[in-house]
């Protein structure tokens, strides 16, 4: 069985300062951008790479899925379950810094515009998978049908992005990134914004592993 | 080594699997009772609470359109899943795992819902349109949406109902695994179903039928691809 | 009744299986054409989980078992999951569909399977075990007893003329004519491949040639 490699002592130690740093240079050295209402576009360089990385662990849930029913190797289990569990935080985290964003910037907490709308059918998504992993007891079928359903719930959850854009304008800012692709911040807010989506990626990869490990402990000490 | 080769045909067995789900269920009438019932217990819940003379006219195609498919909806969460649930509570999984081809399974048991809920439908829809004084510009269209979207539906519930019924908590299950993946489809036909009650010319629907067909053969190629592994142990 | 084509082997080598803790196993044994095996064993033993393995309902947690058919020698053989049709199985975990009558349920079991249509297939094999079609052509299965049930089952294991044919506590609930009708059908598998029988009922056991026993 291939080990989870973790990360270095070193790259831990620089996710723990790069993070620091990160928090630090959010709040006190970028400049708040413009059409923004107050300090309140800080909260890009936390709400968006946590969206990012929660989409992100879905995908990677769906990749390890689909390797397991290949192989039926419980490491893919581990790492499609570990996936989702930390996919559904930063989801979950992601739905409340947006909500608590569109309450400062439009004055209410929800709209429905279709990114919200798709961060909340990922959290119904990743609820569904964890609820049933918990209903299921036997090892294998808890892996076999969990993977089946996220499967499944990748191939028709991207619909509703085509569907829900026809009708609703989006109150998404397009100062950020917008449909072109084009990023237009500023300098140092373009500085703080890709360092964080970096940093939080490593983080999630590092919890992941982490999760990896414990999961197959756990498997090997109950066998 | 290969397996000797035995010529299993796919549809006959479908077919064979088709027809004894509607003869116990003609025998036995439970699907089809709760499910009548509940739809119309829910039809008679809105049109009392909100009928068609509370909403105001700019309203009516939105509100209509979403309660005819909440309506659909629940229905299929309330009698979709009986197919699988049944064979393994009843014990007759077993024997139907030995003998019967997993796609026939499949494609028989969704046939068998896909008349279940298309009955329901043919059933509410109508007394909705006249309870709700739903007044649908462009006929033809929402028959193609009401087409389209219960096959949706009961594709993604049937292959749903497989999955749940080897699980505990199989009632709330089933709906809170159906709801994300039949949100898409939903939201696209309600959608489309104010645009069938507004507009006359056809082609303005047509992007969400298209997207409809997409996600119709999308959740059953998958179910069809997936289903062995989650049918077989 | 078509005999066997060729000499067949069941072989299972270290077969287990474990549902959190061991259900049966690790065993080994081979069976040769014609033989019936035996697989004896206190309540819980594991019985009805290696039968249900050797069916291909269930995959084994370790070890393997093999069919090989029709006079194959070497490699690994078949699996049973992957040979349905060569397979017949009765056990008190068997229900087949109330609803329909017992001849109902034999026809559409031979439609399923993709049987070539031969009429009276059903009802011959009915009578064969004792349910004559005019006396119960009408009554639901669920309004049969529990003996007749068992007699339909039997039927439904033998419908498509298995090589392999698992019989799981074949004799309960059964009466003497049952029990001479699982003698039967016992006889006529001889010449067909193989039998295994799993009981705690020594009638059932003394059918069998080798005996297999689980803790």
């Amino acid at each position: 069985m291939r080990a989870v490699r973790g990360l270095g002592t070193f790259v831990k130690a620089l996710l723990g300062l790069g993070m620091a740093a990160i928090c630090w240079a959010a709040f006190l050295w970028a400049r708040p951008a413009q059409n923004f209402v107050g300090e309140s576009s800080r909260i890009v360089f936390f709400h968006v790479p946590m969206a990012w990385v929660s989409t992100l662990a879905f995908f990677i849930a769906a990749w390890h899925s689909a390797v397991y029913l290949k192989k039926r190797r419980m490491e893919n289990d581990d790492a499609a379950a570990g996936a989702a569990r930390l996919g559904f935080v930063f989801c979950l985290l992601a739905t409340v810094t947006g909500s608590i964003f569109a309450r400062v910037m439009w004055n209410s907490y929800w709209n429905w515009d279709p990114r919200e709308t798709s961060i909340v059918l990922l959290l119904l998504v990743y609820g569904a998978y964890l609820g049933l992993r918990g209903a299921l007891e036997d090892p294998e079928r808890r892996a076999t049908l969990s993977a089946a359903y996220a499967l499944v719930a990748v191939v028709t959850v991207p619909f509703l992005t085509f569907a829900v854009p026809r009708m609703y304008e989006s109150l998404h800012p397009d100062t950020v990134i917008n449909a072109r692709g084009r990023i237009e911040m500023s300098a140092d807010i373009k500085t703080v914004f890709f360092s964080s989506m970096a940093a939080f990626m490593i983080l999630f990869f590092w919890m992941w592993n982490l999760d990896r490990k414990v999961s197959r402990i756990v498997r090997e000490r109950a066998a | 080594m290969s397996a000797p080769h035995k010529a299993t045909g796919i549809l006959p067995a479908a077919i064979a699997v088709f027809r004894r789900e509607l003869l116990a269920e003609w025998r036995t009438r439970v699907a089809v009772n709760s499910l009548f019932l509940f739809a119309f217990a829910v039809l008679v819940l809105v049109a009392y609470a909100v009928g068609p003379t509370r909403l105001s006219p700019e309203d009516r195609p939105t509100v209509n359109a979403v309660l005819l498919w909440v309506v659909l909806f629940f229905s299929a969460m309330t009698g979709l899943s009986r197919t699988f649930v049944h064979e393994e509570d009843a014990g007759t999984a077993a024997a139907l795992r030995l003998s019967a081809p997993p796609p026939s399974v499949l494609l028989g048991k969704l046939l068998a819902n896909v008349a279940l809920l298309g009955a329901v439908t043919a059933f509410i829809v109508p007394l909705f349109v006249v309870l709700m004084g739903f007044t649908i510009r462009d006929l033809p269209l929402f028959v193609l949406l009401l087409l389209l979207g219960t096959f949706g539906l009961a594709s993604a519930s049937t292959f749903t109902a497989a999955l749940v019924s080897k699980a505990s908590a199989r009632g709330t299950l089933f709906a809170v695994l159906a709801i994300p993946l039949l949100l898409p489809p939903l939201v696209g036909a309600v959608l489309a179903t104010r645009v069938a009650a507004t507009e006359t010319e056809f082609s303005a629907g047509l992007d969400f039928a298209r997207l409809l067909v997409a996600y119709d053969g999308v959740v059953t190629t998958a179910a069809f691809l997936l289903f062995d592994a989650v049918w077989r142990e | 009744m078509r005999l066997s084509s060729g000499a067949m082997r069941l072989v299972a080598e270290n077969l287990s299986r474990s549902f959190g803790r061991r259900a049966f196993g690790p065993v080994s044994f081979r069976v040769e054409t014609g033989r019936v095996l035996g697989v004896a064993g206190e309540n819980g033993s594991g019985k009805t989980t290696l039968l249900k393995t050797l069916a291909g309902l269930i995959r084994p947690s370790a070890g393997r078992a093999k069919i090989f058919l029709d006079d194959e020698e070497a490699g690994d053989g078949h699996e049973p999951r992957d040979i349905p049709w060569r397979i017949g199985w009765v056990a008190p975990d068997l229900a087949l569909y109330g609803e329909l009558t017992a001849e109902e349920n034999l026809t559409f079991f031979e439609r399923v399977r993709g049987l070539a249509p031969a009429p009276g297939r059903a009802r011959t094999l009915l009578e064969r075990v004792g349910l004559p079609s005019e006396s119960h052509s009408q009554k639901s299965l669920s309004s049969l007893s529990t003996g007749q049930r068992q007699r339909v089952k039997l039927a439904f294991a033998t419908l498509h003329e298995p090589d392999l044919l698992l019989l799981d506590e074949p004799g309960a609930n059964l009466d003497e004519a049952g029990r001479s009708i699982v003698q039967k059908v016992v006889a006529s598998q001889r010449l067909r491949g193989i039998t295994v029988i799993a009981s705690n009922d020594p009638r059932d056991l003394a059918l069998s040639d080798e005996r297999v026993t689980l803790s």
